[in-house]
C-alpha cells in the first residue's frame, strides 16, 4: 500500500541537549550526514562533527568576497558572528540549510550588522566568487525585505584557509567527485572568534539562533540544546515484513486472548459462594 | 445493613495482619487492604522524590542561562522527573491504592479475585520502580531522553536507557496484572444485589481503566522489547540506514501512552462521581452516562494516539482522522462534566476538604481538556507543539485532574482506611494554597508556551524571564500547599479525633463497615437493597 516512499527526508528532532562536558565523552557525533547518491557506497567514517566549543578559530583566514576582494575573517567578525560551512553548487542540502537561514534571519530581533553578521563559506576550493555572487542574490530575494547586504556576506577561499577553518570548529567533510559528504550544521562565534554554539540540521528556530548570538555577544559558552539527527532515507515498508508481522501477531494474540478472556467471564458468571 | 461488629477503638485491619508479625505481617499479606497501603506508602514516596525533581526543574528556569545545573543535568532531571511520575507515580496511582482497598469493599466481597497475584503486582511494582531508581546511579548516569524514550536518539545516547527501559518494562506486567484482577473482581465478586446498575460509578471507572491497562500495556512492553533489541543488538527496526523506520517508534509508543493518559484520568474521574454525589446530598445525576462515558472515553481514547505525531511526519489524511478522533473524546468527557454540575444543581452542598478537591478538579480540568482540543487540532497543533503550552497543558490535566482527584480521594477516605479524621480547617488552607500555587505555575507556563517558549530547554531567551519566574514562585507556593496538606493528613492519621463509621454520611458499602475495617471485610456478605447514590430513596447509616 505504501509501496517505495523513496527518498523521504526525514529530519527529526530531538529537544535534548549537550553540555560540554558530556559532549567529550560521548563517541563521535551520529551521522548527521547527507548522503549523496553516488557517495552511498563510500565510507563515511572521516566524516562528521566533532564540536570544539570554547575553541577558537584562527581570525587570520583570507576569504575572497562575492565581488572578489580579498577579505579577512579579522575584518568581517567583529562581533557575534554565524558562519554556515557550504558549497554554493551542492544539489540540495546546502541548499535547505541556506534557505533555512533566509527564513530565519528577517524573524530575529536583532539588528543585523550592528548586532551580528552571517558568513556563508564554501568549502570547495573551486568555486568562484560568481557562484557565491550568485547564491547571494537567491538568498536576499529569498528573504525578501530589506536586507542590509554586508550583513550576511558569501565568502570562498583555498583549500590551505579553508581546511584551517573547517578543522577549528572540527567539521570533517570529504570529496565525493563533484559533491561531497558534509555535516548539516551551522556555527557561531563570538566577536574574538570563540565558538559558543553549533545548530544542526537545515531549519533553524529564531529562538535558537538569537540564544546563540546573546550568548556570543556576552562571551558565554553555550551547550548544543536542539541536535538534529537528519537523513536522508528511503523506505519500504513491504520489505519490511518481519516486524509488522511480529506488530500483527502480538496485537492478534492481546486482542483474542483479552476477548476470550472476556467471553469466559460472561459465560461464568458469578462466582458461587462457599459457605 | 450496617456491619460495625468490631468495637469502634479497634484498628481493624491495621492491627490484624494475619500470619506473619511486624513488617512481614505487610509485604507478605494478601489482604487488598493491607496490599492497598502499601501501594500508598511507596507511590507517595515516589511522588514526593518527583515534586523535589520538579522543584529543582522551575529552579533551573527562574533566570535565563545556566542557573544552578548544565544542560546535561536538566535534560537528566526532566526525563527521571517523568518517568518517575507517570510511571511510579501516576498510572498505578489511584487503582492501586484506592482501587485496592475501596473496589472488593464497594461491591460486597471480601477480597479481589486473585488476593496472591495482587500481591505479586506489589512485588513487581516495587522490582521495577527499585531498577528505574538503580538507573539513575549506574551505567552511563541517568537517562536523558525525555519519558518518551523516541528513537534515534533513545537508541544512541551513552545513557543508562536500557536499565531504565527494562524497569518500565516490568512496571507493564504489574499494571497488567492489576487490570486482570480488578476485571474478574468486578465481573465474579459481585454481592448479591450489586447489579451493574448498583455498582459505585469509581468502579465503573476503575473497570474501563482496568481494560485499557490489559489491552494497551502489551503494546508498551512490545514497544520496549524492540527498543532494547535496537540498542543491544542493533536489530536496525527503527534505523533508516538498515531498512528500519524511526517513525514506528513514535506510532508504537502512543499506542500505549496515550491510551495511558486515560488510565491515569479516568479513575481520578471515578473518585471525583464518588465525592459530588455524597456531599451534593443527591442522587447522582445520569448515572448510565456517567458509566458508559467511562467506557467511551477507555474506547475513544485507544484511537487517538497520532495527534502526538502531527510534527512527525505523517499523511494528511492521517492528520485529519487522528484530529477528529481527538475531538470525539471530548464528548465523553464533557458529559460527565456536565452530569457532575447537574448533580450539584438544588444539591444541599456541603464544602468539605474532599468536595474542594472533586470541584478544583472540574475547574482544573475543564481548562486541561480545552488546551487540549487547541492541541488535538492540527493548525493549532503545529504552532504550539514542543512548547511549554503542552506542558502546562499536561500538567492541568495530569497534576490538576488525576492529582487533585487523588488529594480529594486522600481526604476522603483516610478517615475510613485510619479512622481518625484530619483537621478539616488546616485541610481548606491547604487545599487554597495548592490551588492558587499550582495555577500560578502552571498558567504561566502555557502563556509562556503561547509566546515561543520551548519546553525540555534549560536556557530561554530574556524576553521570557518575568514569567517564568512567577512559574518558579508558583511551584514554591504549591510545594508549601503540598508540605501542609500532607503534615495535616499525617498528623490526622495518628492522632486525630475517632472518625466514625460513616463522616461523610456516604450511602456506598465502606461506609457500612467500621474505621479502619476489619480484617474479612464483611463477616456476612451484605445483600444490597438501593443504588449507591439514592439519597432519595434512604438515608446514610
Amino acid at each position: 500500500m505504501y509501496s517505495h516512499l523513496m527518498a523521504v527526508i526525514f529530519i527529526m528532532s530531538i529537544s535534548a541537549g549537550f553540555s560540554t562536558g558530556a559532549i567529550a565523552s560521548n563517541p563521535p557525533d551520529p551521522p548527521h550526514i547527507h548522503h549523496h547518491p553516488q557517495a552511498a557506497e563510500t565510507t563515511t567514517s572521516e566524516v562528521g562533527l566533532e564540536e570544539q566549543l570554547g575553541q577558537k578559530i584562527p581570525l587570520d583566514l583570507s576569504f575572497v568576497d562575492e565581488q572578489g576582494k580579498s577579505v579577512t575573517l579579522q575584518e568581517l567578525v567583529t562581533g557575534p558572528t554565524i558562519i554556515a560551512p557550504v558549497y554554493y553548487q551542492c544539489p540540495n542540502v546546502c541548499n535547505f540549510l541556506q534557505a533555512g537561514l533566509a527564513r530565519v534571519l528577517p524573524q530575529l530581533k536583532l539588528t543585523p550588522l550592528e548586532q551580528y553578521r552571517v558568513l556563508s563559506i564554501s568549502f570547495d576550493e573551486t568555486e568562484t566568487p560568481q557562484l557565491a555572487e550568485s547564491s547571494k542574490r537567491n538568498y536576499f530575494a529569498a528573504i525578501g525585505r530589506e536586507y542590509p547586504p554586508d550583513a550576511w556576506r558569501f565568502l570562498t577561499g583555498d583549500l590551505h584557509n579553508i581546511l584551517r577553518l573547517t578543522d577549528s570548529v572540527g567539521y570533517h567533510f570529504q570529496r565525493q567527485g563533484e559533491d561531497f559528504i558534509h555535516p548539516v550544521a551551522i556555527f557561531v562565534v563570538s566577536g574574538d572568534g570563540t565558538i559558543v554554539r553549533y545548530l544542526h540540521g537545515t531549519s533553524f528556530l529564531p529562538m535558537d539562533l538569537s540564544l546563540a548570538l546573546i550568548e556570543a555577544s556576552k562571551g558565554r559558552i553555550g551547550a548544543t540544546i536542539r541536535k538534529m539527527a537528519t537523513f536522508c532515507f528511503s523506505y519500504d515498508p513491504q520489505k519490511k515484513t518481519y516486524v509488522f508481522n511480529l506488530l500483527r501477531v502480538a496485537a492478534t494474540v492481546t486482542i483474542v486472548t483479552a476477548a476470550a478472556f472476556l467471553t469466559f467471564l460472561i459465560v461464568t458468571g458469578k462466582k458461587r459462594r462457599q459457605g | 445493613m450496617t456491619q460495625e461488629t468490631t468495637d469502634p477503638g479497634s484498628r481493624g485491619f491495621l492491627a490484624d495482619g494475619g500470619k506473619y508479625p511486624g513488617l512481614l505481617g505487610w509485604i507478605f499479606s494478601t489482604d487488598h487492604k493491607r496490599i492497598g497501603l502499601l501501594y500508598l506508602y511507596a507511590v507517595l514516596s515516589f511522588f514526593l522524590v518527583g515534586v523535589a525533581l520538579g522543584l529543582i526543574i522551575r529552579l533551573e528556569l527562574i533566570a535565563p542561562g545556566e542557573t544552578i545545573m548544565s544542560a546535561q543535568a536538566y535534560n537528566a532531571l526532566f526525563t527521571v522527573h517523568g518517568v518517575i511520575m507517570i510511571f511510579l507515580f501516576i498510572i498505578p496511582g489511584i487503582p492501586a491504592i484506592f482501587g485496592n482497598i475501596f473496589l472488593p469493599i464497594h461491591i460486597g466481597a471480601n477480597d479481589v479475585s486473585f488476593p496472591r497475584l495482587n500481591l505479586f503486582s506489589w512485588w513487581l511494582y516495587m522490582i521495577a520502580a527499585l531498577i528505574i531508581l538503580a538507573s539513575l546511579f549506574t551505567g552511563g548516569g541517568p537517562p536523558d531522553t525525555g519519558w518518551t524514550f523516541y528513537v534515534p536518539f533513545s537508541a544512541e545516547t551513552t545513557t543508562n536507557v536500557p536499565m531504565a527501559v527494562f524497569g518500565v518494562f516490568i512496571l507493564g506486567f504489574s499494571s497488567i496484572l492489576t487490570g486482570i484482577n480488578f476485571v474478574t473482581t468486578v465481573h465474579r465478586l459481585r454481592a448479591p444485589g450489586v447489579n451493574w446498575g448498583r455498582l459505585p460509578l469509581f468502579i465503573w471507572s476503575l473497570y474501563a481503566t482496568a481494560w485499557v491497562q490489559i489491552l494497551a500495556t502489551p503494546m508498551l512492553a512490545i514497544t520496549l522489547v524492540l527498543l532494547l533489541a535496537e540498542r543491544l543488538l542493533g536489530a536496525g527496526l527503527f534505523d533508516p540506514a538498515s531498512g528500519g523506520d524511526p517513525i514506528m517508534f513514535q506510532h508504537l509508543f502512543w499506542i500505549y501512552s496515550h491510551p495511558a493518559v486515560y488510565i491515569m484520568i479516568l479513575p481520578g474521574m471515578g473518585i471525583v462521581t464518588e465525592i459530588i454525589p455524597v456531599f451534593a446530598r443527591k442522587p447522582v445525576f445520569g448515572y448510565w452516562a456517567i458509566a458508559f462515558s467511562s467506557i467511551g472515553i477507555a474506547a475513544a481514547g485507544s484511537l487517538v494516539w497520532g495527534h502526538h505525531m502531527f510534527v512527525s511526519g505523517m499523511s494528511d489524511m492521517a492528520v485529519l482522522v487522528f484530529s477528529l478522533l481527538t475531538f470525539i473524546v471530548a464528548i465523553p468527557s464533557a458529559i460527565k462534566v456536565f452530569n457532575w454540575v447537574a448533580t450539584l444543581y438544588k444539591g444541599s452542598i456541603s464544602l468539605d476538604p474532599p468536595m474542594l478537591f472533586a470541584l478544583s478538579f472540574i475547574f482544573l480540568f475543564c481548562i486541561g481538556g480545552l488546551t487540549g482540543l487547541i492541541l488535538g487540532s492540527a493548525a493549532t497543533d503545529v504552532h504550539v507543539h514542543d512548547t511549554a503550552f503542552v506542558v502546562g497543558h499536561f500538567h492541568y490535566v495530569m497534576f490538576g485532574g488525576t492529582g487533585f482527584a487523588f488529594f480529594g480521594g486522600l481526604h476522603y477516605w483516610l478517615p475510613k482506611i485510619c479512622g481518625r479524621m484530619y483537621n478539616k480547617r488546616i485541610a481548606t488552607i491547604a487545599w487554597g494554597i495548592m490551588f492558587a500555587g499550582f495555577n500560578i505555575l502552571y498558567f504561566s507556563m502555557m502563556i509562556l508556551g503561547l509566546r515561543g517558549m520551548p519546553r525540555r530547554y534549560y536556557d530561554y531567551l530574556p524576553e521570557y524571564t518575568d514569567l517564568n519566574l512567577v512559574s518558579t514562585v508558583g511551584s514554591w507556593i504549591l510545594a508549601a500547599g503540598l508540605l501542609l496538606m500532607f503534615v495535616n493528613l499525617l498528623r490526622g492519621a495518628r492522632s486525630g479525633p475517632p472518625a466514625g463509621a460513616n463522616p461523610w454520611g456516604g450511602l456506598t458499602l465502606e461506609w457500612t463497615l467500621s474505621s479502619p475495617p476489619q480484617a474479612e471485610n464483611f463477616v456476612n456478605i451484605p445483600v444490597v437493597e438501593h443504588g449507591p447514590y439514592d439519597y432519595d430513596k434512604v438515608s446514610p447509616p
